[in-house]
């Protein structure tokens, strides 16, 4: 994935400006006004250099102050220079090569992934493709099979999170996309800060935070089955995402595991250094800027996040049933944490058709029309003759139904091509998904909490 | 500064991009947040020139120089003419000896009162209404007094049960003894505080749309971002946040100069956040190819001018000796302080054609976000050549029709696959014991998103030939038509194969 990559320095006009702080002369002649000016000059550029820089608000500014006062070059000249910050952007990447993480789109609800490997032939109901054919080409590329003479086709995307966790085996049920990118926006998930998140699943949601916090953000993340703990550090190998990420096989509940009886003194394999751990998140206190609890019991996570949360952190619970929401937040009010809001929301997807609708036939019966005139298979005369015999009878007169539609099946061949409104019309899909799961979202009190496990 | 102990490696981050601090600083932007949804902003400003800058709240004004070095998430009282800050552990809803025990804990149905002997004759109140316009006005009143007065003096109260007492209290509560509580301007909060205040503004775009624009994108730190942004800047702020300064932001503006600044301003950016964003002015997108070619060719203006003046700008002969005239200090340090300002914003800003030089060259942009009042086919036509292949963009709208077009557009050109519109329904609950429900009001739209991702416009239309599809399309009628299929021993295969694998989602 994209965020996997090294970020590169590019420079822009920024770096180039030259605006930085400056030595100040001490001693000025008191009758020299030319001087004193100048110096005055120099102050303000340096107090403009560094509200610029940090923000007339900022945090920093007494700390240059005292840099400069105490001549301490180096530091001074990285806080102030523009030219140690210049612009990172992400390497260009478009074309797919060996080893790749590609997305197969099938269709909009089938999608697949592989790793290119030369050699390799991916198969699917449409035919058989080969990652030769794959490699060398760019992202959003369509390959045609190499049987069924060209006639199975797929795109290769760019794997992004959310493609990954529609491509993905479900270990478990995953957080969909809409519910991680509300719970992500909710709270305030930045570069470089630390998450913990618990159970891992399918890792589908922690893609979608490592997204948010790289470069330089940790990710811990917690999962209880052993299987699940140690896959998901594979694929976040794979996946290049593993400087992100720390995978702890940890129950955050602190209850004693099954696995944890029956794999103890077991060997782990090779090069995985995966060990059990129970009840709280061990990265000590007010350490995570924000947690995210996917747990069958949250409540009893709650003390363990209220001790390793840093004030105003932002908690996060998603939990399928409201009782395990009210106990959720029962234990957060508990636990000094504040601005408890639970929201749900679903996805309304829409089709986009191009209708047509056609005009209201304007064609009127003829009053005089006689039933017993009606011979059935024999055409009625066109609608103008008939208007031209009607009588006052006419009124009484029943109709058959069947001639009716004899009547306007003649009168569309009689009329002119029918006039149709063509408009672009949307419907939404016909099922959706109702819920998925409910979402409190919390914020940490200033109050620090001690270590539950301690007590 | 912050980062260094809470990373080893923090002499690799940027000392800007630490963590965000947990206490108000000087010059930040907060929101202060009612109970009853109110939410005002407020900077946190020193009193300058003896004025203290303030905020009006119930039509009294409050000077926000207090905020300064709060913690965020602090609970504040409004009284008569200061905010106080209020001990950790207050909430914004004070809490009420009246409020007996039971409303905390599940009671049985041991409930003697309810509403059978409740008569709405607005007589309840003993108090008159002179008499509470006195007692607000009184400065030795508080307002948990004035509270527990109309509580003493309603002749109900006492009959409703828990449930309802507890709302009566909340509710006077929020009227007499207001509070508020601090909390940080995120994209999430800005966004919310703008939607309430006024939703047209910002075209309706309600948090949870701007939380998906965020995600579908795909933008992270490092990404080069296209955005077309009609939303007061709100979408170009939350970017800003996303991607911590890392990368870059290429918002479009029209009219003479971007007039988001007040918004973006809620944000509080550092520089390096604030130098991601570039400006791109729509006339370099929108106008005549030939046009632009030749604007490009021809002098950067703005770049000669810059490159005239070197910091820390000496003073010309003219103005030194303009300065030298000038009788008091103050008034000299005030056009230096001025004239440095100007010139250190001149030289770290790129000029337009240089703007739109970087959109231009180099590497495409991962993501093109269109949130516009303009025509969103015609601008997505424009701006998708500058999208890489296989990169997602979203277009949001307040109206579902201009979408449709988009779709149908990217549909039939080929342009896009993955092609998504959708718009979400957003529910909030009351969570509280014995008291769970559905909020009674929720909003009901919160815009239309579009999103897809685009396809290499060369390897992404790979059509076999017509006669070559009429071929296979003629033979593959046997095998699809389900009459022949047993003459066909490949299609058998093919549909075991498809019977095996589970379907995907």
């Amino acid at each position: 994935m994209d965020f996997a990559k090294k970020l590169t320095d590019y420079e822009n006009v920024t770096t180039k400006s030259g605006v930085r702080i400056l030595e100040t002369k001490k001693d000025v002649d008191e009758n020299d006004e030319k001087a004193k000016l100048e110096n005055l000059l120099l102050e303000q550029a340096n107090k403009a250099a560094s509200d610029l820089f940090l923000g007339s608000g900022s945090r920093l500014f007494s700390t240059i102050k005292t840099l400069s006062e105490d001549s301490v070059v180096r530091d001074k000249d990285h806080l102030i220079d523009a030219k140690l910050y210049p612009t990172k952007l992400l390497p260009p990447s478009s074309i797919i090569e060996a080893g790749s993480l590609v997305v197969i789109f099938e269709s909009f609800d089938s999608l697949n992934f592989v790793y290119a490997t030369p050699g390799e032939v991916f198969h699917n109901k449409n035919g058989h493709f080969h990652h030769d054919d794959f490699i060398g080409k760019p992202y959003g590329c369509k390959i045609r099979s190499r049987n069924n003479r060209g006639f199975g086709f797929l795109y290769l995307l760019r794997p992004t999170p959310e493609l990954w966790a529609r491509s993905l085996n479900h270990r478990t049920q995953i957080v969909h996309e809409l519910d991680s990118a509300i719970v992500i926006f909710n709270l305030n998930i930045r570069p470089n800060m630390v998450v913990c998140e618990s159970g891992t699943g399918s890792g589908a949601m922690s893609h979608c935070i490592m997204r948010a916090i790289a470069p330089h953000g940790k990710l811990h993340t917690y999962e209880f089955n052993q299987m699940r703990a140690h896959t998901a550090k594979e694929e976040f190998k794979r996946n290049g995402v593993d400087h992100l990420v720390d995978v702890h096989w940890r129950d955050v509940c602190g209850k004693p595991s099954a696995e944890s009886t029956s794999n103890d003194g077991r060997e782990t394999k090779e090069g995985e250094s995966l060990t059990f751990g129970s009840g709280g998140f061990d990265i000590g206190p007010a350490a995570a800027d924000a947690i995210f609890l996917d747990l069958p019991e949250p409540w009893l996570a709650i003390p363990h996040a209220a001790h390793t949360i840093k004030p105003n952190g932002g908690l996060c619970s998603y939990s399928p049933c409201m009782e395990q929401t009210q106990r959720t937040c029962q234990a957060m009010r508990d636990y000094g944490f504040h601005s408890l809001k639970t929201i749900e929301v679903r996805l309304r997807e829409h089709y986009v058709d191009e209708v047509e609708l056609e005009k209201v036939p304007t064609f009127k019966l003829p009053r005089d029309m006689n039933v017993n005139n009606y011979v059935p298979g024999q055409s009625v005369s066109p609608v103008p003759s008939n208007n031209g015999e009607s009588g006052p009878e006419a009124k009484d007169m029943e109709v058959d139904t069947n001639k009716k539609e004899e009547e306007t099946k003649d009168s569309k061949e009689v009329k002119e091509p029918v006039s149709k409104k063509r408009m672009l019309g949307c419907r939404p899909f016909s099922n959706m998904r109702g819920h998925t799961a409910f979402l409190t979202f919390a914020k940490a009190g200033n109050k620090s909490y001690p270590d539950p496990l301690k007590e | 500064m912050e980062a260094k102990d809470t990373t080893a490696t923090s002499s690799k981050i940027d000392p800007y991009l630490s963590s965000p601090s947990s206490t108000v600083s000087e010059g930040e932007f907060v929101l202060l947040i009612f109970p009853d949804k109110r939410q005002y902003f407020a900077q946190a400003l020193k009193s300058q020139r003896g004025k203290s800058p303030s905020l009006k709240i119930n039509k009294r004004s409050y000077s926000t120089h207090m905020l300064i070095g709060l913690s965020y998430g602090s609970v504040l009282e409004l009284q008569k003419n200061s905010l106080v800050p209020l001990p950790e552990g207050e909430d914004v809803i004070p809490n009420h000896q009246d409020l007996s025990i039971d409303t905390e804990q599940p009671t049985d149905n041991t409930e003697a009162n309810d509403n059978r002997h409740l008569v709405d004759s607005n007589t309840s109140q003993g108090l008159s209404i002179e008499e509470l316009a006195k007692m607000r006005d009184d400065k030795d009143i508080s307002g948990a007094e004035i509270v527990d007065k109309i509580i003493q003096n309603s002749s109900t109260f006492q009959n409703k049960t828990s449930f309802s007492k507890a709302k009566y209290i909340k509710k006077k509560q929020m009227k007499y003894q207001p509070r508020c509580r601090i909390v940080k301007c995120t994209s999430a909060s800005v966004c919310e505080a703008l939607f309430i205040k006024d939703a047209r503004r910002i075209m309706n775009l309600r948090e949870d749309s701007l939380g998906q624009i965020l995600s579908y994108s795909n933008v992270t730190a490092g990404s080069k971002v296209l955005v077309f942004d009609t939303c007061m800047g709100l979408i170009t702020g939350a970017l800003a946040q996303r991607m911590g300064g890392y990368g870059s932001i290429h918002a479009v503006y029209t009219g003479m100069q971007p007039s988001y600044i007040d918004v973006i301003a809620r944000f509080n950016l550092n520089f390096m956040e604030h130098n991601s964003i570039r400006w791109v002015h729509a006339g370099y997108l929108f106008h005549d190819e030939i046009n632009t070619q030749e604007k490009l060719e021809g002098d950067d203006l703005d770049k000669i001018e810059r490159e005239k003046v070197t910091w820390p700008c000496h003073l010309q002969p003219h103005t030194e000796k303009y300065l030298l005239k000038m009788e008091s200090e103050k008034k000299r340090l005030e056009f230096l302080q001025k004239r440095c300002g100007r010139f250190a914003r001149k030289l770290t800003r790129p000029t337009l054609d240089e703007t739109f030089a970087s959109l231009k060259d180099g590497k495409k942009c991962d993501s093109l976000i269109i949130a516009s009042q303009y025509d969103p086919k015609e601008t997505l036509t424009t701006l998708l050549p500058f999208l890489e292949t296989s990169c997602p963009f979203v277009v949001f709208s307040e109206y579902m029709e201009p979408l449709l077009e988009c779709f149908e557009m990217l549909q039939k050109e080929k342009l896009a696959i993955n092609i998504r519109l959708s718009d979400t329904w957003l529910r909030e609950y009351q969570v509280l014991p014995n008291r769970t429900h559905p909020n009674m009001t929720m909003s009901q739209n919160g815009g239309f998103i579009l999103t897809g991702v685009k396809l290499c416009p060369i390897h992404g239309i790979n059509e076999l030939d017509e006669d070559l599809m009429k071929e296979i399309r003629a033979e593959m009628g046997t095998r699809r038509g389900g009459k022949k299929r047993k003459n066909c021993p490949r299609g058998g295969e093919e549909n075991k194969l498809l019977k095996k694998k589970p379907s995907m989602r």
